[in-house]
């Protein structure tokens, strides 16, 4: 009985030796076996061999988790596997690499790469290079995190100047933030942020490559006056589940607009009056995909003139963020009252941003549309300069690699007295 | 000599049916479940699949306050990696990645899972890193490992939501 197991297992080793020869000679068939069994002798004699060859080369511990930890975020394999991590080894007790390092730096980074040619008056076609953002992120402990992100931008004034001509770029430390993590319902941190009032000011920063279009929408943009953009101070934040509901919240105490109103204020406040805001959002489980959220902020502006206003910004934003489709809409209300008058100016802007994900060309291609309005009222002292808006934006991203981008886009713009501006654009944007 | 002459006839016959039975095997291994595998520590037995889908996409970044979660992931090609994209995060291997950029870059999570390149490797990291939780093939699953039930079910009970 055990022999005939034998033969069977010999016969299954050398299928193909038999489907090949088809061999019926019951002599010829005791030769092939005889010539499997001294095969199998072989294979066994190479097999012990390598195994003693293993077992001494094994190492005292054999799981090296260091080369495990160091992978980027997205975590993709960056290096292969020492040979002891991918064998089974049976190791008992703990393992001395697993413990983690403090402090562990990792560094990733982003730019781009831009074409642009317009109708408009005095505008000029050509390349631009777009900026170098290198993000930072930290472990200092368990619960304690830093994370930076740091920005290289070509200035159009590079070597113009007297006595010091100014630089190629512009550095600018665009969030610096130091957090500890208690648990998922509490996290506490302080330092330089994107203001958290609206979404597309969290969600891309300055990673061109993450974001669909080329362009953020107007009302976010870097620079740009509608919304304060940067915040410096403290945030709280977590979730709680709510019964699937998965709302998120974020309190900040921070010092608001400086008084060039763009910009936070980094080396103090303008005033004596800090900036709060509190934003909620929820990420419900029965539509996985979908946020939805609102954000107040309220500050005292101190204008460079002196002059002082309150500002309430409230805002709202709505986002499907999946790729079939892919929505995301915002809307915020700026309201603003110079201190000791009556009056209130309101602004308004809003965009939404619709995208599709095409099922073929190996879902490389992504198509976009994004209509934007800024409305801001003359008489607002606080905005004076800031131009409404009605835009259109129109293009499709293709994916090269799952780190590259190319993007393609055709902006349609119209401000009041002033001509329809029509406009073609082009990025490469790309994470490394 | 009759005797030898039906001897090719039964081989053959055994060859046949060692590769049906081999490509049933196979069968059943290709599609078996993916159980997920938590350090025997870890306060839970049972997630629903949205609640793996938050700790799996970083949003539950705690087991407990003294507990955080340690993911780790199989390399892409994996079977168990495509099942559990498929899945749970409902994305392609391209918007994982960029998923887990975003998310680091968002400065929500310090770091992105933790790569394994094998069924052993995960089970022997998660039985090694307190809070730590994989995802391996059902059949490989050591007795130093504990598996979870999803949305209240076993791997290999009717109704397992990872295969």
């Amino acid at each position: 009985m055990r022999n005939q197991w034998k033969q069977v297992g010999l016969l299954l080793l050398g299928m193909p030796l038999v489907a090949g020869a088809q061999r019926t000679d019951p002599v010829s068939q005791s030769e092939l076996i005889q010539e499997l069994l001294t095969r199998v002798q072989k294979l066994e004699s190479r097999v012990e061999e390598l195994e003693s060859q293993s077992s001494a080369s094994r190492p005292t511990t054999p799981v090296m988790l260091a080369s495990v930890t160091t992978t980027m975020p997205m975590g993709t394999a960056m290096n292969p596997p020492p040979l002891s991590a991918q064998a089974p080894a049976n190791t008992q007790g703990p393992i001395p690499e697993m413990q983690p390092t403090y402090p562990s730096l990792r560094l990733a980074g982003f730019s781009d790469f831009n074409f642009s040619g317009a109708d408009q008056r005095g505008s000029r076609s050509g390349f631009t290079e777009g900026q170098f953002a290198l993000h930072l992120t930290s472990a200092l402990s368990s619960k304690v995190n830093f994370f930076g992100e740091v920005t290289a931008t070509a200035r159009p004034d590079a070597g113009m100047g007297t006595p010091i001509p100014a630089t190629g770029f512009n550095f600018e430390v665009e969030r610096s933030i130091i957090r500890f993590e208690q648990s998922d319902h509490f996290k506490a941190s302080f330092g330089r942020y994107h203001t958290p009032i609206n979404w597309w000011n969290t969600a891309f920063h300055h990673g061109q490559w993450l974001q669909t279009s080329i362009s953020r929408p107007e009302m976010t943009q870097f620079g740009g006056r509608f919304i304060p953009v940067h915040f410096v101070g403290g945030l709280a934040e977590g979730t709680v589940p709510l019964g699937g509901l998965n709302l998120n919240y974020n309190a900040g105490l921070g010092n608001g607009r400086g008084s060039v109103i763009s910009r936070a204020g980094d080396a103090g406040d303008n005033n004596n009056h800090r900036a709060w805001l509190v934003n909620l959002f929820a990420k419900p489980d029965r539509l996985f995909g979908l946020r939805i959220g609102g954000s107040v902020y309220r500050d005292k502006i101190t204008l460079a003139s002196a002059r002082e206003f309150r500002e309430w910004i409230t805002s709202g934003h709505i986002v499907w963020q999946k790729e079939n489709p892919e929505v995301i809409a915002e809307f915020a209300n700026v309201n603003h009252q110079e201190v000791g008058r009556e009056n209130t100016f309101n602004s308004q802007a809003y965009y939404i941003q619709v995208a599709y994900r095409l099922p073929w060309f190996e879902n490389l291609w992504k198509p976009y549309y994004r209509f934007e309005y800024i409305h801001i009222p003359r008489s607002d002292a606080v905005f004076q300069g800031v131009p409404n808006l009605t835009g259109s934006v129109l293009g499709f991203r293709y994916d090269l690699s799952s780190f590259a981008a190319i993007k393609a886009e055709y902006r349609n713009q119209r401000r009041p007295g002033q001509p329809r501006v029509n406009g073609g654009f082009l990025q490469t944007s790309f994470t490394f | 000599m009759e005797h030898m002459n039906h001897r090719p006839l039964r081989i053959a016959i055994l060859v046949a049916a060692c590769l049906i039975i081999g490509r049933y095997v196979a069968t059943a291994q290709s599609t078996s479940d993916v159980a997920i595998v938590v350090h025997p520590d870890v306060p839970v037995d049972n997630l629903s699949l949205a609640e793996l889908r938050k700790i799996f996409m970083g949003d539950r970044q705690f087991w407990s306050s003294n507990l955080r979660v340690t993911l780790l992931v199989r390399a892409p090609v994996a079977r168990e990696r495509d099942v559990v994209l498929k899945t749970i995060y409902q994305m392609t291997e391209a918007q994982f990645r960029q998923y887990w950029i975003g998310k680091v870059f968002r400065a929500e999570a310090a770091s992105g899972p933790k790569i394994v390149y094998s069924n052993d490797m995960a089970t022997e990291l998660v039985a090694g890193i307190p809070g730590s939780i994989a995802f391996v093939d059902a059949s490989q699953v050591p007795k130093n490992v504990k598996v979870l039930k999803a949305n209240g079910i076993l791997p290999g009970e009717q109704g397992y939501p990872l295969h």
